[in-house]
C-alpha cells in the first residue's frame, strides 16, 4: 500500500478539537489508519506546469517533473524550493478515498469524536454548463465510456492547496481508478475553458495540441494524440491504457480548445495556474459509478478544505440519456440494530447503533419496525451493503472496547489423516536421527531433471509467469530438495542425515483443478561411506513401523547408480525407490561424498 | 564398608601392621607397587585423616675413591704393623716397603696412622713396634669396619650402619681426617604411618577394591562390579556433541498451530496448491480487476491452464453477486464479470481457498474448519519475502458467532501460541466485514507487528454458498510467528535449511 503525506497543518485546522500528537494518532488507529508517524518534507514547485514535488528530508531534489516529465536538469530555472512542510504519514487505506486528503480526514474525525455527528451536506449550484457525450465513446473504438464534470469557483489558491488537490487527484487515480485504468481525473483553469463541452473522440493524428508541461513558443510542442503516446514521458508511461483503442478520447470546449485526453494528459493551455480561482473538472472512465464516485470525493473535499467555494454541477448528455453531475445524493440502507448487536457480539440497542452511525457520518431515521433508515454519504463509496455499516457502527464504538467471547456451541475437532501420516513419518524419521529439512515447493526442470539425470515428468504443474528462472513449477519430489540442502551445507559436520515430509504436485485429470498433490517423505544419508543397503534397511524400518510390509526389487533410475537402485512395493504396488546417489548427480550438486536416499509416495497406499 | 581401590589398600594394609614409620620405598616394596604409584595412594589415605607423612632429613654415606682402594677394610697401617712385628719387633725405615710389601708412598702415609692408633713409634731412623701391635689380631678397627661396610652395601645411613655393628662416631672420628675415604649426602626421608583413627578404621573393616574404566559386561557378569571402583570422571569439563535427529523448527511451529486448532475443536481440511481463480477469488468475492489478480501478484499455471468450476448454479449466484449483489442485498462491484477468468488455474493465494471450500461443501451449523498450508504469491526471495510461505486458516460457521467472538477466538490462539501482548485494528478484505488486523507487540523492536488479518465473511461470499449464518474467518501469516519466536530476521531460514542451525536450535522454548 503506498503510503501518503497528510499536511498536519491543514488537518489540524480543520479539527474541532485540538489534541496533542499521540492522541491523534492513536484515533486514526481506531478509525483503521496504518499511521507510521510524522515527518518533514521538503516541496519543489516545476515553474512550468505547477506540479509540487514533496521529498523527505534524505531524498535528492527531482531531476524530472512528475507531472510534465521536464527535466530540471536542463531547466534549474525551472524548479522553485517552497517551505518545508510536516506531514503525517500514513498508509493509503484504499477503499476509504475520503479520508486520502486532510479535509475529509478532518471530516472524519470530528464526527467520530461527537463534535460534527451526522451526515455532513454540502451546497451544490444547478447546472449551468454541459458536456455532451459523443456516440464514439461508448463504442469498441474507444471503449472509455463514463464522464463527469464539475465546476468550482472562488477558490484561494496557494501551494498548500495545489497540493493537496494534486496529491488527492494520484491517490484516487491508484485507489479508485486502478492507476487511471477505471477513473481519471482532470482539473483545469475555469477561465481558460468556455462551455459548452465536448467529450469526443479523435482518429490518433486528427489534431494536435501542446500537452501540459510543453512550451507553446517551442516548436514541435504541438502533438498528436498518436505523437503524446510515443514521445511525451506521461504519454509514454500510460499509453498501455489506451491499448485497443482505434479512437483516442478528447475533452474540448465549444472552441475546439483542447483541455484533455483522457486518460493521459491534459493541454498545457488549461493548465491551474497561481492566479487560476475556479476549476473545471472531469473524471473519465470506464464506468459510471466509479467516474461519480471519484468526482464526489474530490468536490466533498475540496469543500473541507474551502468551505465558501461554490461548487457548480454540469450536465453530461449521454446519446440517450443526461445527468447532472456531481452527484452528491446519499445512499440509503435499512439497518437492523438487533441484527447489528447480534453480529457484532456487543451489547448495544437501538440508540446506541443510532448513535454510532451518526458518529460515523450518517445520518439516521427509526423506522416504525424499529429498524433504521441510514443515509449515507455520497463519498463513501465503500458500503454497499448493510454489512459495511455494522462495520462502522464496531468502529465508532471502537475494537479496543470490545469484550472478547467465544462461541458457545461444542464441535468436536478432527485432524486430516493425511497431515497425521505426516506426523507419525516425522516422529519415526526423527527417531531414526534423521533431521527434517523443509524446500521450497518450487523448483525448475534443471534441478528436477537435468541435475537428477532423470527424464522430464509431463505431469509436471508449471507456471505461466514464473519470477525466476529456479522457480518455473511446482516440485515432484522432495530429493532434489535434499541434495540442494546437503549442497548448501558441504561445510557442516558429518555425516548428515536430511528427511523431509511433504507435498509434491502432480497433473491429474481426474482432479477438480487439474492438480493433485501426494503426501511424500524422502531422505537422504551422506557421510564417508553411504550405501543402497543404509537406504533400504532405513526405507524398510520406516513401512515397517508405518505398518507395511514391503517388498524390494532391482531396478535402474538415472539419478542412483546403476546395480544399486531399488524399487519399493507394498502390497505389490510400486510407491517409491532407493539407491545410491549417482556420482554424476552428486557433481551437479556439488558433493563430494557418497550419499544414499530413499523416497516414498504414503499417498500411494494400497488402502 | 568403605572401601579402597585395591592399591592404596594394599598400602594401607601394610601401614596398619607396623608399629614404626615406614617409608616410601619399604612400601613400594612391601606392596609390591611402583613408588609412583604408592605416593598418590598415601596422599589420598593422609587426605582421609588416616595416615600421617613424616618427613626427616638424614646423611647418606658412600665410599670416596680413596675408600674404594681398601674394600676389604684392612687399612695400610694394619699390614705394616703386622710385617714390623714379624720382623722382630723393629726395623729401618727404608727396609719397611720391602717388608711389608708396599709401595713406598702408602707405606710413609701409614706412618701417621701407626702413631695415632699407637702400633707403633719411630725412633730415629728405625720403626719400633708397641706391645699393642704385637697383641693386634684381626679384629678390624671402627674406621676399618665402615669402610668395608659400606664396600658391600654401597651406601647407607648413619643408623643403618649403627645397626650392622660399626661404631659410626669413632669411624667418622678417624675417617674424617682422611681425605677422599667417604662422601656424605644430606637427604629427606619420608616415611609414612597409619594414625589411630586409621588404625581404627582398618579395625573395623575396609574393602579392597580394583579400579575401573568403563563398567562392561565381564564387570556385571557375578557382580564383579561391587569387588571393583570406577575412576572418577570430571564431568565439569566439556564432552562431546550429540548430531540429533529432530523436527524444522518451523515445523514445530505448523505442529503447534494444528494442535492448538484441534484443542479448540476444529476441525482439519486441505485443498489443491493448484486452484481455480473461482475458488481463490470470485467465490470470495475478489472483484475480477483487483490488483492482487494480476500476473504480477499471482502465479498462472499454464499447465494445467483452465479448472472444472462448481455447479453452474453456484457459479451463476457468484456471477450475479459481483455483479450486482444478486439475492445477497449487496450493490456488488457493478462491473462485469467473466467466467473465463473464474476457470483459469492459479498457485492458491491463500488458504482461505481451503476454508471457503469447506464452507461450499457443507455450510451447515455448527462447524469449525482450519487449514494450515503452503501459498504462493509471485514475491522476488529477499529477507522478508518467498514466493511461497505458510498459513493458517479457520472458520466457525455458527447460529451464535459474532465478531466479538472472533477476536476472542484469535485471542486464544495466540494466547495459546505464547502471546500476551496484541491488539486489533480495523482493516479491509474483499470477503469480510467487520474486518481486522492482528498486531503483536514485539519487545525487541519495539513496535507492534501485523500477524493477519481476520472478519466475518460478507453475506456476498456466504449466501452463495447457501449459509445463513455468520462465518468468521481468519487467515494469519506462519513464518511472521516462527521469525518472532525463533528470532529471525531473514524469513528465508524457514526453507533455505543450514543443517547447523537446525541442530543447534532448541526444539523447545
Amino acid at each position: 500500500m503506498p503510503v501518503i503525506g497528510i499536511s498536519v497543518d491543514l488537518l489540524e485546522k480543520g479539527l474541532i478539537e485540538k489534541m496533542d500528537r499521540d492522541t491523534l494518532i492513536l484515533h486514526l488507529q481506531h478509525l483503521g489508519c496504518d499511521v507510521e508517524g510524522f515527518a518533514i518534507l521538503r516541496r519543489f514547485r516545476c515553474n512550468r506546469c505547477g506540479h509540487i514535488a514533496e521529498i523527505t528530508e534524505t531524498q535528492e531534489p527531482p531531476v524530472l517533473c512528475g507531472g510534465c516529465g521536464l527535466s530540471f536538469k536542463d531547466h534549474p530555472d525551472q524548479m522553485a524550493e517552497l517551505d518545508s512542510t510536516e506531514v503525517l504519514r500514513m498508509e493509503l487505506l484504499a477503499v476509504r478515498p475520503d479520508l486520502f486528503d486532510p479535509g475529509g480526514l478532518a471530516r472524519t474525525l470530528n464526527a467520530y469524536l461527537g463534535h460534527r455527528v451526522g451526515l455532513k451536506e454540502y451546497d451544490i449550484e444547478p447546472p449551468a454548463e454541459s458536456v455532451t457525450v459523443d456516440p464514439s465513446t461508448q463504442t469498441d473504438l474507444c471503449p472509455r465510456p463514463a464522464i463527469a464534470a464539475a465546476m468550482v469557483s472562488g477558490i484561494t489558491l496557494d501551494d498548500d492547496f495545489i497540493k493537496v488537490v494534486m496529491k488527492l487527484q494520484e491517490n484516487l487515480h491508484w485507489a479508485l481508478g486502478r492507476d487511471r485504468k477505471h477513473a481519471s481525473i482532470g482539473v483545469y483553469d475555469l477561465d481558460t475553458v468556455t462551455g459548452p463541452f465536448e467529450y469526443t473522440s479523435v482518429e490518433p493524428d486528427a489534431l494536435t495540441f501542446v500537452p501540459l508541461g510543453c512550451n507553446p513558443e517551442e516548436t514541435d510542442s504541438a502533438m498528436t494524440p498518436a505523437q503524446i503516446l510515443e514521445k511525451h514521458p506521461k504519454g509514454v508511461a500510460f499509453a498501455k491504457l489506451l491499448d485497443g483503442f482505434r479512437r483516442y478520447p478528447i475533452l474540448r470546449d465549444s472552441t475546439g480548445r483542447i483541455l484533455s485526453m483522457p486518460p493521459i494528459i491534459n493541454s498545457e493551455q488549461t493548465r491551474v495556474r497561481q492566479t487560476t480561482s475556479g476549476f473545471f473538472m472531469d473524471v473519465t472512465g470506464t464506468n459510471q459509478n466509479i467516474v461519480n464516485k471519484a468526482l464526489a470525493v474530490m468536490v466533498t473535499s475540496i469543500k473541507e478544505l474551502q468551505p465558501d467555494v461554490a461548487v457548480q454541477q454540469v450536465t453530461v448528455r449521454y446519446p440517450d440519456h443526461e445527468i447532472d453531475t456531481p452527484d452528491l445524493t446519499p445512499a440509503t440502507m435499512l439497518l437492523d440494530p438487533q441484527a447489528t448487536a447480534s453480529l457484532l457480539g456487543i451489547d448495544l440497542d437501538r440508540d446506541d447503533v443510532v448513535r454510532l452511525l451518526e458518529c460515523m457520518g450518517h445520518r439516521t431515521q427509526v423506522t416504525e419496525d424499529d429498524r433504521i433508515d441510514v443515509v449515507i454519504p455520497a463519498y463513501r463509496s465503500d458500503i454497499i451493503h448493510p454489512r459495511d455499516l455494522m462495520e462502522d457502527v464496531a468502529i465508532a464504538f471502537g475494537y479496543h472496547n470490545i469484550e472478547t467471547s467465544i462461541v458457545p456451541t461444542l464441535t468436536i475437532g478432527a485432524p486430516d489423516p493425511e497431515q497425521e501420516r505426516a506426523a507419525d513419518v516425522r516422529q519415526v524419521m526423527t527417531g531414526f536421527g534423521f533431521l527434517e529439512v523443509m524446500t521450497l515447493a518450487l523448483t525448475s526442470d534443471q534441478e528436477a531433471f537435468i541435475k537428477m539425470r532423470l527424464d522430464e515428468d509431463p505431469n509436471a504443474v508449471i507456471l505461466e509467469n514464473p519470477i525466476s528462472a529456479e522457480q518455473t513449477m511446482l516440485r515432484l519430489s522432495l530429493l532434489p530438495g535434499l541434495l540442494d540442502t546437503l549442497a548448501h551445507n558441504t561445510n557442516r559436520e558429518l555425516p548428515q542425515k536430511l528427511f523431509e515430509v511433504g507435498p509434491t504436485s502432480h497433473l491429474d485429470e481426474s482432479a477438480e483443478t487439474g492438480a493433485r498433490e501426494h503426501l511424500v517423505v524422502s531422505a537422504v544419508l551422506i557421510d564417508s561411506k553411504a550405501g543402497a543397503a543404509d537406504a533400504r534397511s532405513l526405507c524398510k524400518q520406516l513401512l515397517v513401523e508405518l505398518g507395511r510390509d514391503p517388498s524390494f526389487a532391482n531396478a535402474s533410475l538415472g539419478c542412483y547408480l546403476d546395480g544399486r537402485c531399488g524399487i519399493v512395493s507394498v502390497s505389490g504396488r510400486p510407491i517409491g525407490h532407493l539407491g545410491e546417489i549417482h556420482p554424476e548427480v552428486l557433481e551437479h550438486f556439488g558433493l563430494s561424498h557418497p550419499a544414499a536416499a530413499f523416497e516414498l509416495d504414503l499417498s500411494l497406499f494400497p488402502r | 564398608m568403605p572401601s579402597l581401590p585395591a592399591g592404596p589398600y594394599e598400602v594401607f594394609k601394610y601401614l596398619c601392621e607396623q608399629s614404626k614409620p615406614v617409608t616410601i620405598a619399604e612400601l613400594a616394596g612391601a606392596t609390591n607397587q611402583d613408588q609412583a604409584k604408592v605416593d598418590p595412594a598415601i596422599r589420598g589415605l593422609v587426605e582421609q585423616g588416616w595416615v600421617e607423612l613424616h618427613e626427616e632429613e638424614y646423611e647418606e654415606f658412600q665410599l670416596g675413591p680413596a675408600g674404594e682402594l681398601f674394600s676389604d677394610g684392612v687399612f695400610p697401617e694394619r699390614r705394616v704393623a703386622k710385617a714390623l712385628v714379624d720382623a722382630g719387633g723393629s726395623t729401618d725405615i727404608s727396609a719397611l716397603p720391602e717388608a711389608a710389601g708396599m709401595d713406598q708412598k702408602i707405606v710413609g702415609q701409614s706412618l701417621r696412622w701407626l702413631k695415632q692408633k699407637g702400633w707403633a713409634n719411630k725412633e730415629g731412623r728405625l720403626v719400633v713396634a708397641t706391645d699393642l701391635a704385637k697383641n693386634l689380631d684381626d679384629t678390624l678397627g671402627a674406621d676399618e669396619q665402615l669402610v668395608r661396610t659400606l664396600a658391600e652395601v654401597k651406601r647407607a645411613t648413619g643408623s643403618e650402619l649403627r645397626e650392622r655393628g660399626v661404631d659410626l662416631d669413632a669411624a667418622l672420628d678417624l675417617l674424617g681426617q682422611r681425605g677422599g675415604f667417604l662422601k656424605t649426602k644430606k637427604r629427606v626421608r619420608r616415611t609414612a604411618q597409619a594414625t589411630t583413627e586409621g588404625k581404627a578404621a582398618w579395625k573395623a573393616g575396609i574393602d579392597s577394591l580394583r579400579e575401573v574404566n568403563e563398567l562392561t559386561p565381564d564387570l556385571l557378569k557375578n557382580d564383579e562390579w561391587k569387588q571393583v571402583r570406577f575412576r572418577p570422571y570430571n564431568l565439569e569439563l566439556e564432552s562431546y556433541s550429540v548430531i540429533p535427529g529432530k523436527s524444522h523448527p518451523f515445523q514445530r511451529v505448523l505442529q503447534q498451530t494444528r494442535r492448538v486448532f484441534l484443542e479448540m475443536g476444529f476441525s482439519e481440511v486441505t485443498s489443491p496448491y493448484v486452484e481455480s481463480a473461482f475458488w481463490d477469488f470470485d467465490a470470495l468475492f475478489q472483484p475480477q480487476d483487483h490488483p492482487a489478480r494480476e500476473m504480477q501478484d499471482t502465479f498462472y499455471v499454464s499447465s494445467p491452464a483452465w479448472c472444472r468450476l462448481p455447479s453452474s448454479d453456484l457459479v451463476e449466484r457468484v456471477r450475479r453477486t459481483h455483479v450486482d449483489g444478486g439475492d445477497t442485498g449487496s450493490k456488488g462491484w457493478g462491473i462485469p464479470w467473466k467466467v473465463q477468468r473464474a476457470e483459469r488455474a492459479v498457485l492458491r493465494t491463500h488458504t482461505t481457498a481451503s476454508t471457503i471450500r469447506a464452507l461450499a461443501q457443507d455450510s451447515n451449523p455448527p462447524r469449525k474448519v482450519f487449514c494450515v498450508g503452503r501459498v504462493f504469491r509471485r514475491e522476488t526471495v529477499d529477507y522478508k519475502h518467498l514466493p511461497v510461505f505458510h498459513q493458517v486458516d479457520g472458520i466457525i460457521v455458527d447460529e451464535h458467532a459474532s465478531f466479538a467472538a472472533l477476536l476472542g477466538t484469535l485471542r486464544r490462539f495466540y494466547e495459546k501460541m505464547g502471546f500476551d501482548k496484541f491488539e486489533f485494528r480495523p482493516a479491509f478484505f474483499p470477503y469480510t466485514e467487520p474486518s481486522v488486523e492482528v498486531f503483536v507487540w514485539h519487545e525487541k523492536r519495539k513496535d507492534w507487528v501485523e500477524m493477519g488479518g481476520a472478519g466475518v465473511f460478507r453475506p456476498e461470499v456466504t449466501e452463495p454458498q447457501g449459509c445463513r449464518v455468520p462465518v468468521l474467518a481468519w487467515g494469519l501469516g506462519m513464518e511472521r510467528l516462527a521469525m518472532f519466536r525463533y528470532d529471525m530476521s531473514d524469513i528465508r531460514q524457514t526453507v533455505l535449511s543450514d543443517v547447523q542451525w537446525i541442530r543447534e536450535t532448541p526444539q523447545c522454548r
